[in-house]
């Protein structure tokens, strides 16, 4: 029993960071149509700036503190992802107004490799690590309950945490303010979101900064576990199953469907893995994405538009 | 008719003619609406009604002609400019936000009225509370006036036809729009409600004394509220004037009776 709920624990963590990145999927998609492929560049160029920010900072202000340096390396590189958002619809997307899902598609493609390659070119290609301090030993907890307690990694469980937060906070920014109402107006019906005096490139820019966030996050989260190299940007594809289960028009999909394919990641990899040899928790997910496309193509929670893609 | 007075030339038309590709949807019409009127915009299916009022809206730029509002060419605009004039409209196939409820629906007809900046909303700050209340003060008048309260809290979608009808109504005057442009506000509804939409068109126009441009396919109604029609017909005006003028007009009786062209 306390073997299994480790199982499920562990998998519950690393499913909380799925959903983010997935989340960065859903809401560009809800709100402009774009299945946007170059959020893994995101994820990617975010993590570069914030290793080599919190690297260049204590040199330039000669601060040895690890706490400041990291604090305004976060800050600097969110106005980065900022800038990046305003660019790529300033220049890109603008002039793809109302054109079909797969030209959009391709331009994020595009949107990728240029990401991919400038950000590289600007902070170097090398293996960077990102140091925000956190705890690295695993602790035990509930002793009193199991014989010998459940190890749980502190790591993964601050990084959940933190996941989860922003994905919380994030939805009540899009249920409570006159922004998110704009926002989920948008998603919701473009035209009329525009006659009533709803600026759609504003509402883009402030999606695509808001995908950027999560970006940041989740670069710093694996960044600070794997080292920040470009494998970072496949991590991205981890989420489409994500993506795929829950449905690419759904918040709360993107959550739950991060979750369960991190749950069925961990847990399939311990209780069938034995059977057909291990290895299970590397294409499980995509398994399981390939079934509901067969079944429910539309996901979990999705509408019934995946036909836009 | 009450007190309201008909003022001066508010919304110009001049020529306007739009085609896509081959197919020319409008001819080298023009009209004007005066302020605070009724202005109706009748014809058969495919008269190019909706696409006239796409033309005024932003939705659609006309190739030739101009659209003068206030005084000031506009021909170049698009809806979110249109919007920002202080023009408002609603759909002829609903275009509400389906998954949100009637009272954020209508909210977010005061998007271009709030000035709070989005930090001030994130962290829920002072100026973006006050501001948030006072909309909401001002939406729960429009829900009052147009006798919705009772589905404050239902998402749009699970309304029937009529209710979101009206709901389209709020949000568009939500805007506190100077000229309002309703897109078959009384299609597909029953009797009861085609007159209880002709009331609140009516009570629009007399209390907030805004300008009324609508389309109507059915002439009943139309008749018995505007103050002015233009007659359409194969995207060429074939009447304009008051509605007793237009019904005596030979072209707009030969047009509604399919006489020959």
């Amino acid at each position: 029993m306390a073997f299994f709920l480790e199982t499920l624990l562990g998998g519950l963590m690393s499913g909380m960071l799925y959903s983010l990145v997935a989340l960065g999927f859903v809401l560009i998609f809800k709100a402009s149509g774009v299945f946007n492929f170059a959020q893994g560049a995101m994820v990617l160029f975010a993590a570069l700036a914030m290793a080599r920010f919190s690297e260049w900072i204590p040199g330039w202000l000669g601060t040895e503190n690890l706490f400041v340096a990291n604090l305004l390396a976060f800050i600097v590189s969110v106005v980065v992802m900022f800038v990046v958002a305003w660019l790529i619809e300033r220049l890109a997307l603008r002039y793809l107004v109302n054109q079909d899902g797969a030209t959009l598609l391709m331009a994020t493609l595009g949107i990728a490799y240029v990401l991919d390659g400038i950000g590289q070119t600007i902070f170097g290609s090398d293996i960077y690590k990102i140091d925000v301090g956190m705890p690295k030993e695993p602790v035990m907890m509930l002793e009193s309950v199991f014989e010998g307690g459940i190890l749980i990694n502190k790591e993964d469980f601050i990084a959940a945490l933190i996941a989860a937060l922003l994905v919380i906070s994030l939805s009540i920014f899009f249920q409570k303010t006159a922004t998110g109402r704009a926002l989920r107006a948008v998603a919701d019906d473009h035209q009329a979101a525009q006659s009533i005096g709803i600026p759609l490139d504003r509402i883009w820019v402030i999606v695509w900064c808001v995908a950027g966030i999560t970006a940041l996050v989740a670069g710093i989260i694996w960044g600070s576990k794997l080292g920040v190299q470009f494998s970072l940007s496949t991590i991205a594809l981890r989420a489409l199953p994500v993506v795929i289960l829950g449905g690419l028009t759904s918040v709360p999909g993107a959550i739950i469907g991060g979750l369960i394919i991190g749950v069925g990641e961990k847990l399939s990899e311990v209780y069938l893995g034995p059977f057909v040899g291990g290895g299970i928790e590397i294409w499980f997910a995509y398994m399981l994405a390939l079934v509901f496309l067969l079944f429910r193509p539309q996901g979990l929670f999705g509408e019934k538009i995946i036909d836009r893609v | 008719m009450s007190g309201r007075k008909i003022g001066e030339v508010i919304l110009d038309l001049r020529n306007i003619s739009l085609s896509f590709g081959g197919v020319k949807a409008l001819q080298d019409i023009s009209f004007n609406v005066l302020e605070h009127e009724i202005r109706a915009i009748i014809g058969p299916n495919g008269a190019g009604k909706s696409s006239m009022l796409n033309v005024i809206n932003g939705v659609y730029r006309p190739q030739e002609g101009d659209i003068i509002l206030r005084g000031e060419h506009h021909a170049n605009m698009d809806s979110y400019g249109a919007a920002k004039a202080g023009l408002a409209r609603t759909f002829q196939n609903i275009a509400l936000f389906k998954g949100m409820s009637v009272l954020d629906n209508i909210m977010t007809g005061r998007n271009l009225k709030m000035k709070a900046n989005m930090l001030q909303q994130a962290f829920w700050l002072g100026p973006a509370q006050r501001e948030e209340l006072e909309h909401r003060a001002k939406v729960e008048e429009i829900i009052d006036f147009l006798e919705i309260q009772h589905i404050r809290k239902t998402p749009v979608g699970r309304l029937p036809y009529g209710l979101q009808k009206r709901v389209d109504l709020a949000r568009a005057l939500a805007m506190e729009p100077q000229i309002l442009l309703l897109d078959e506000p009384m299609a597909g509804m029953n009797v009861e409600e085609k007159q209880d939409m002709c009331r609140f068109i009516l009570d629009v126009n007399d209390q907030f004394g805004t300008t009324v441009v609508l389309i109507e396919h059915d002439m009943g109604v139309v008749m018995d509220i505007s103050d002015r029609v233009v007659v359409l017909d194969y995207g060429k005006k074939i009447g304009d004037g008051s509605p007793d003028e237009v019904r005596a007009n030979p072209d707009v009786i030969s047009a509604y009776l399919g006489a020959s062209h």
